[in-house]
């Protein structure tokens, strides 16, 4: 195609530059989460270019692209779990109930319990399953005794819809579970530190299909309580389960617009390409 | 795809060509198996041998000649007066109740050779033996009663059948009268091998039979703690430091670069630097456990502190994230999640660690822990040796009892080594869990 | 106006496979404009043998429509398609069904002129259809022509004409009605006469009906039941 023989020859900057604008409705009413302008740069390497999008409450919205186009980066920085990597620096504006979450007025030990993850590989600490769930509610003191911890745990377990599966041995090891079971108790450890967000980090692709549409039936549940931001390689799992889609092209987001539209007929001519199977 | 090589000739060929390359393959694999159980067979050869002759020559100093002496401890020969003090009793002639004694078993004995020749059968240390005796009950004074004594170096060595009575007798130490006096005592059933407690209860001596590995024992025991008290929390607190918190930049680099040099330094030149500075500067004591503990955890510290980073370093980091997006701070992160899972390598790491400072003679030759040191250290400053210094200084003396005491304290080192390691083996398996 | 394609996949199978099945649907056009030709024609000269080819050739588009339809759902089973691939398979599936259903039309024709050519005395009007059948055919063949080019603008053009061929239509209607009052004998020939009329009128509904599918096709937006023209400003 003409796209790719262009892109040996321009710089990548020049490329992203050629992309143009966000086609489609960046902005929704009362948003939960808002980037406006954000660029990330790994030292001297852009990775984002200029997103603006917003994360709508009771809404799961769906990230996707071919790897490398800065959907996770994106994820991170809702979080600040790039704050960890030394040599990344967010630039624009991203909010939380209309805070700027990078203001250094912003803790954020404190954004990272109003904003869960849930990550690719499930992570479970080789602790006991109970111990797993109220390791966050321990930390931030949510519970003001062992009782209190417990309902907590239980609760949690039960709107991962894991708690039947788990209850008989709440003291077995987390990393005893089935890899489907490990990530529901994951997104159980998550819920239990009463996120207002949880963001997915391609939650699904180290599962067979079979615990996938557990989750994915547990991502529709949470949509009810939590606003949702879930990336994704699956492009059948992010029509599944997402209400909004952004696909992401070489760090910059190419689209966004409700998931019926994107995949029946996306407007912009590389999400048509990335949804049918034509990249690369 | 290339079209030839599905064509059904050139395939066939392709296989033919496989099939006969496959013969070679498999020899190749087959003699470099037998590389492999050849050297670990080997090493297991060598192992062995080496602990048998240890075994071999170090097990007699486990054992003792004692003689049964009838001695009557009187005040006249003892050289006391009535009721005496302690420095009196530490002073009085046990070697003339001793010799008294003797003569008194071989009456036949006259002339002054022959006598000096009797005397010798007696350990030079079996007067002290006497001497705790009374000076723990003084009552014995005047007292007439049966002892076994320690017999001395020759005497012994005969028993356990290391002198060679088919030689001449002007080419051995051990002469005929002697041989005969110890038959006659053999024949009354007055001499015999014991169990040899002297060799844990004490220091070092000049004399094999009351030399004791309890001195170096110790002082091996005092220094590690030492070395362990220090080395162990500065090198995980540096290796936390260094691989959690630390940017990467171009001076964590260099301090990278030099902590791995300095485990690669001769360990001779921390001796050194524990000589110039713990003892010519600080003042610290010649000797002491302290000093060498000192030394040998500037030795030590590398080699923590290199595998505790690659231990932290093993830890997966989707635990790191997984904490961190919990909302736990760096400091939970690391000693919540990321030390527990590293402890097991941290541990590893201080035992290898450990290992070496136990083994290592070099720097503390350095501060002065070779010197001939009797008493058992009790505290961190008295002077004290170790246990591999022991060894060295024993290996340099020709007495037959030293020989053996050499072997048997190689022994005691190679156990402590083993008891360290199961330490750490248990305390592994306390600690390890799965991920 | 969007460029259209559903070439270039990752992978190189699944082209083919849409290719296939688009040829597919071609012939299947072509057997059909040729099935509306022949019915016409054997209605128009009363040829028994050719209303008899019209009935054989009805029964190869039948097969048509189940062979595609069968590609169809495998490719939306194993390819799961999305955005224009999905919408690729879904007109197709649409339009065969169409296609089917002008085949049907066309077997009437057929079946009719087969009936016509067994009697006599029958009234001249009958050659008043070759005008509507004329219109109808070209509107037919300009259908499967947009079909094939995925053109839009050939799409809203053909499916304008639609309007044209019910007025016709219905004048035919209304011409039948003062004959059948004129002269009741030919009642049963005035009626079989509008259901050929009404045939044809159907088959370019159908026709039109493509035209829609293969605007929403390259468009993605879908225009059926909606105001054309207004659809055109908008689109093109």
């Amino acid at each position: 195609m003409n796209l790719e023989q262009d892109q040996a020859e321009q710089t990548i900057d020049e490329i992203v530059a050629s992309l143009g604008d966000t086609v489609g409705e960046t902005r929704v009413e009362n948003p939960k989460m808002s980037a406006t302008g954000v660029d990330v740069f790994y030292a001297d390497k852009q990775a984002i270019y200029g997103v603006d999008l917003d994360i709508a409450n009771n809404e799961v919205i769906a990230m996707i692209g071919p790897s490398g186009c800065g959907k996770s980066t994106l994820l991170r920085c809702l979080n600040r779990m790039n704050d960890t990597i030394p040599i990344c620096r967010v630039t624009g504006e991203l909010t939380l109930d209309g805070e700027d979450i990078y203001n250094k007025d912003t803790d954020p030990v404190l954004l990272r319990a109003r904003v869960g993850m849930v990550f690719q590989k499930p992570n479970p600490f080789p602790k006991s399953i109970y111990e797993n769930v109220a390791y966050g509610p321990r930390l931030h003191g949510l519970s003001r005794n062992k009782a209190d911890l417990d309902d907590i745990v239980v609760t949690s377990l039960r709107k991962a819809g894991i708690y039947n599966e788990v209850k008989d041995r709440l003291d077995a090891p987390g990393t005893g579970l089935s890899g489907g079971q490990q990530q529901r108790l994951c997104i159980a450890r998550t819920i239990a530190c009463s996120p207002e967000v949880i963001l997915m980090d391609e939650p699904c692709s180290a599962l067979d299909p079979i615990a996938t549409a557990k989750i994915e039936e547990l991502i529709d549940e949470l949509r009810e309580n939590y606003a949702i931001a879930i990336v994704t390689h699956s492009m059948q799992q992010a029509a599944r389960v997402s209400q909004r889609t952004a696909y992401f092209h070489l760090g910059k987001l190419v689209e966004v617009g409700d998931t019926d539209t994107i995949f029946t007929n996306p407007s912009h001519e590389l999400t048509e390409n990335y949804i049918t199977g034509r990249f690369g | 795809m290339n079209q030839e090589s599905q064509q059904p000739s050139s395939r066939g060929s392709a296989t033919e060509l496989v099939r006969a390359g496959l013969k070679r393959r498999y020899a190749r694999e087959k003699r470099f198996r037998l590389y492999g159980l050849t050297a670990i067979f080997g090493s297991l050869a060598f192992l062995a041998v080496l602990i048998i002759s240890i075994t071999v020559r170090g097990l007699p100093a486990f054992q003792q000649t004692f003689i049964q002496l009838d001695v009557t401890l009187d005040a006249g020969t003892l050289g006391l007066t009535d009721n005496p003090d302690n420095a009196a009793l530490l002073k009085a002639n046990y070697n003339g109740v001793i010799k008294k004694a003797l003569l008194a078993s071989f009456p036949d004995v006259k002339k002054r050779n022959d006598k000096k020749a009797l005397y010798k059968l007696m350990s030079k240390g079996a007067q002290y033996d006497l001497q705790r005796k009374l000076i723990a009950d003084p009552e014995l004074i005047g007292q007439s009663k049966t002892y076994w004594l320690p017999a001395g170096d020759d005497a012994n060595g005969y028993m356990k059948g290391i002198v060679d009575t088919t030689l001449p007798e002007k080419k051995r130490r051990f002469k005929d009268n002697q041989i005969a006096w110890v038959e006659t005592l053999k024949s009354e059933k007055r001499i015999a091998q014991r169990f040899n407690k002297t060799f844990f209860e004490r220091g070092d001596s000049r004399e094999p039979e009351m030399a004791g590995i309890r001195g170096a024992l110790f002082g091996s025991i005092l220094t590690l703690f030492v070395t362990l008290m220090l080395s162990f929390p500065v090198a995980v607190a540096a290796a936390i430091y260094l691989e959690e918190f630390a940017p990467k930049n171009k001076w964590t680099d260099l301090i990278e670069v030099n902590i791995n040099n300095l485990a690669a330094v001769p360990s001779i030149v921390f001796g050194l630097l524990g000589l110039a500075v713990f003892i010519n500067f600080f003042h610290l004591p010649r000797s002491a456990p302290l000093v060498g503990g000192l030394v040998l955890s500037l030795m030590t510290l590398p080699t923590i502190i290199i595998s505790s980073r690659a231990a932290l370093k093993s830890v997966p980091p989707s635990i790191r994230d997984a904490a961190l997006g919990l909302g736990a701070s760096r400091l939970q992160v690391v000693f919540h999640h990321v030390l527990p899972l590293a402890l097991p390598g941290i541990l590893t790491g201080t035992i290898i660690g450990m290992a070496q400072a136990l083994g290592e003679t070099a720097p503390l030759l350095m501060i002065g822990m070779v010197a001939f040191i009797v008493d058992v250290p009790t505290s961190l400053t008295d002077p004290a040796t170790v246990l591999p210094v022991q060894i060295f200084q024993w290996a340099d003396l020709p007495e037959k009892g030293f020989v053996e005491r050499t072997s048997a304290a190689i022994m005691v080192l190679l156990a402590f080594l083993i008891a360290m390691n199961a330490f750490a083996v248990m305390l592994r398996r306390k600690f390890e869990r799965k991920w | 106006m969007k460029k259209f394609t559903h070439e270039g996949h990752t992978a190189h199978q699944f082209d083919i496979e849409l290719n296939d099945v688009k040829h597919k649907v071609m012939n299947m056009g072509g057997l059909v404009e040729s099935m509306v030709h022949d019915g016409l024609e054997a209605l128009l000269t009363m040829n028994a043998e050719l209303g008899a080819k019209v009935s054989l050739d009805d029964k190869k588009a039948n097969q048509f429509e189940l062979d595609i339809d069968e590609d169809c759902t495998r490719i939306l089973a194993r390819r799961q398609p999305a955005a224009s691939d999905l919408r690729l398979v879904i007109t197709i599936i649409k339009t065969i069904t169409d296609l089917e259903r002008i085949g049907d039309e066309a077997e009437k024709l057929g079946r009719i002129g087969v009936k016509l050519a067994n009697e006599r005395d029958i009234p001249h009007y009958y050659k008043d259809l070759r005008h509507l059948g004329d219109h109808v055919k070209s509107m037919l063949r300009e259908a499967l022509d947009a079909f094939t080019r995925m053109d839009v603008e050939a799409a809203f053009r053909t499916a304008a004409k639609d309007e044209a061929i019910d007025m016709e239509y219905s004048n035919i209607s209304r011409l039948l009605i003062t004959h059948m009052m004129e002269n009741p004998g030919h009642v049963s020939h005035a009626l079989d006469m509008n259901w050929c009329a009404r045939s044809l009128e159907r088959i370019g509904d159908h026709a039109c009906n493509i035209c829609e599918y293969v605007i929403y096709l390259v468009e993605g937006e879908d225009v059926r039941h909606a105001n054309l023209d207004e659809m055109r400003k908008r689109l093109l």
